[in-house]
């Protein structure tokens, strides 16, 4: 990818390139040409979002829950309190952290699209990005939660918080019972994806 | 309201409270070239070239049967080559040439 003539991403032995694939390939290298974006740019940004896993979130989450001084600083400003954490939040967006509690339960979705906290969470799961979820969360929550096999009682409230370009949410999930005794790097562990979504919750 | 007041009030895209199927928990690892075309979203993004919002307005702008016929990302590069073209960044005719020479490199070299 360093240099723009003779670019093969895909070895040799991979068949021909789709349509939209070779468009990718042609816009990229055009781009470069051009000298609007720099040869190894797409390379390093792959990195970038190869490193960026829910991993990341958990142990924000984990953190939040044994330290109370940065769960106050994480609810106040996500995107600060993750860059104190070392999660650069690498793209120009507010990150708004969701606390779950025993009155209310928290889910995320992009009805418009596909926004997600991508640099605490990576990229979203192809579900996130279809139809029915985007379209059924902000009007149906209960019943797309028992889809995930999620039961939230009548007497929690579900806010449902509609994401867009420059505004991502994460939830706070609630700390399970009976993790009194466990590390924080083993309540990391048990900190899901689609628990900071907030299609499930935390189990033990 | 008649069918056309309702595609006026409500963009391809904006599709909150709609009633649909039921959420099938689909996911699939990224094919190489998708993640190159997300890190491309990224960098245009970086520059200043194309920001989020432009891209979403830009896959909106290909139309419902577009979008429905195209996957998540031939969407995007799809769009990203319209909003270019509009930018004047790039003419359509160059980028046909350069995927005719991108076709060409990889048929020069078939499968082992």
């Amino acid at each position: 990818m360093e240099t723009h003539d003779h670019d093969h991403p895909m070895a040799s032995d991979e068949p021909m390139p789709s349509y939209y694939e070779i468009m990718e390939i042609a816009v990229r290298e055009l781009l470069i040409e051009k000298k609007l974006i720099g040869p190894g740019e797409i390379r390093r940004q792959i990195e970038v979002l190869d490193s960026r896993t829910p991993a990341l979130g958990a142990k924000v989450v984990a953190r939040a829950w044994v330290d109370p001084e940065f769960r106050t600083r994480l609810l106040a400003n996500g995107r600060t309190a993750c860059e104190e954490f070392g999660i650069s939040i690498y793209d120009d967006t507010r990150l708004i952290v969701l606390e779950n509690t025993d009155k209310v339960h928290n889910l995320i979705v992009c009805t418009l699209c596909s926004c997600y906290p991508r640099p605490v969470l990576g990229l979203p799961p192809d579900w996130y990005k279809a139809k029915p979820y985007r379209a059924r969360a902000v009007k149906e929550p209960r019943a797309v939660l028992e889809e995930f096999g999620t039961h939230i009682p009548e007497d929690v409230e579900i806010r449902v918080s509609d994401s867009t370009a420059m505004v991502r949410y994460l939830v706070l999930p609630q700390r399970p019972a009976g993790t009194e005794d466990l590390s924080e790097e083993q309540l990391a562990a048990l900190v899901t994806r689609d628990a900071m979504i907030g299609v499930v919750q935390v189990k033990l | 309201m008649n069918h056309s007041e309702d595609l006026l009030k409500r963009l391809p895209n904006d599709i909150g409270g709609l009633s649909t199927d039921r959420v099938q928990q689909t996911d699939h690892v990224l094919l190489p070239w998708e993640k190159r075309c997300h890190a491309l979203a990224d960098v245009l993004d970086f520059h200043k070239i194309i920001n989020t919002e432009e891209k979403r307005r830009g896959v909106e702008a290909l139309g419902a049967e577009m979008m429905n016929s195209l996957t998540y990302y031939e969407r995007w590069i799809a769009a990203f080559s319209v909003i270019l073209f509009q930018k004047q960044i790039l003419v359509p005719d160059e980028l046909a040439r350069k995927m005719a020479e991108v076709e060409a490199r990889y048929a020069r070299e078939p499968a082992l």
